[in-house]
């Protein structure tokens, strides 16, 4: 009976969120459910992982990636990088795709608004290498964007952005509604 | 003992079953999941629809996970947008962000996000949530000086 009880009881426990802040340098954002988290994982395929969808090299780049935290089996989703210029994780991630790495950055567990196991990665070490920043974006997109040099960020130069911005205007509701914000907002 | 051995198995049963999809239709807006998520930007009602447009273009040709947010609140990582699984900076989620579709596709949960494959967009109401007449526009820098001149 006492054996029941104590099976019962675990089974009835909520599940404590594990601490992994030990040893991490990560830089606070001072957002809102941010935490320092640095751990071990696999880098993989979500589509893969829950649809058996499985492409090489987990899309080479194009596809999402996700992170198999070994200790506890838990899926990240890692939505950011190190950088501050409204760009992914993919780029650094992507290439370690079936590999064991080790991650420090930010997890953000807000369940209210659905944020649960969501990272930012700001460093990753491969398995035996050294530890690099998570800050590649912005070089591959150059890379991708021959002839686009110039003042400002990238998504000021970015030709597709600045396709959809023509199309559809930067509040997306067309060019009157556009000029007529505009005038009020400046 | 015969309650406890059911108990031991379920304890013991494979994380798999949880990944079983469902099929379902959902409506909602294809958010930029980041600023959402991480209240970098303001609130959630500030970083959603036109208010949000421009910074949603950069972040999803930046790569970042667009998802689907429904009315309930319930939000959806976007796995595969119309059968497109190039969802780091593609083309098809870029042409509708912050649009509201209706959308047909594949749900998977697991470790507490939901993950859709969108098979096929039903219909894209365009952008119908006019958060700039409440926000303006987040981030307040969206919009170059030169745009007024």
């Amino acid at each position: 009976m006492i054996r029941f009880a104590l099976i019962a009881a675990l089974v009835a426990a909520p599940a404590v969120a594990q601490d992994f802040s030990e040893g991490s340098e990560a830089r606070e954002w001072g957002l809102f459910a941010e935490q320092k988290a640095r751990f071990t994982a696999t880098v993989s395929d979500p589509l893969c992982e829950l649809a058996g969808d499985c492409a090489a090299d987990c899309g080479g780049g194009t596809r999402q990636v996700v992170l198999i935290r070994e200790a506890d089996d838990v899926m990240l989703f890692p939505m950011k990088n190190a950088q501050t210029s409204f760009n992914g994780a993919v780029a650094d991630l992507a290439p370690f795709c079936g590999q064991t790495v080790e991650v420090d950055g930010l997890v953000l567990d807000d369940p209210e608004i659905g944020a649960v196991n969501v990272y930012l990665v700001q460093r990753i070490r491969p398995d035996g290498g050294e530890w690099q920043r998570a800050n590649t974006w912005t070089d591959n997109w150059a890379e991708k964007n021959p002839g686009r040099e110039g003042p400002g960020p990238w998504f000021r130069r970015d030709p597709r952005v600045l396709e959809r911005i023509e199309e559809e205007g930067y509040l997306g509701l067309g060019e009157e509604v556009d000029k007529a914000f505009i005038a009020d907002w400046f | 003992m015969r309650l406890a051995l059911p108990l031991l198995t379920l304890l013991a049963a494979p994380a798999l079953a949880a990944t079983d999809g469902e099929r379902i239709q959902v409506t909602g807006e294809v958010i930029d999941t980041w600023c959402y998520f991480s209240g970098v930007m303001g609130g959630p009602e500030a970083v959603v629809g036109s208010a949000h447009h421009t910074c949603a273009l950069w972040c999803s040709a930046g790569g970042i996970p667009v998802a689907l947010l429904a009315p309930d609140g319930t939000v959806y990582m976007v796995l595969k947008m119309a059968g497109d699984d190039q969802t780091a900076g593609g083309d098809t989620s870029l042409r509708i962000a912050a649009h509201t579709i209706e959308a047909d596709g594949i749900v998977y949960r697991r470790d507490g996000l939901n993950y859709i494959i969108v098979e096929e967009i039903l219909a894209d109401q365009d952008i119908i949530n006019a958060t700039h007449e409440d926000f303006g526009v987040t981030p307040g820098f969206a919009i170059p000086e030169s745009a007024a001149q």
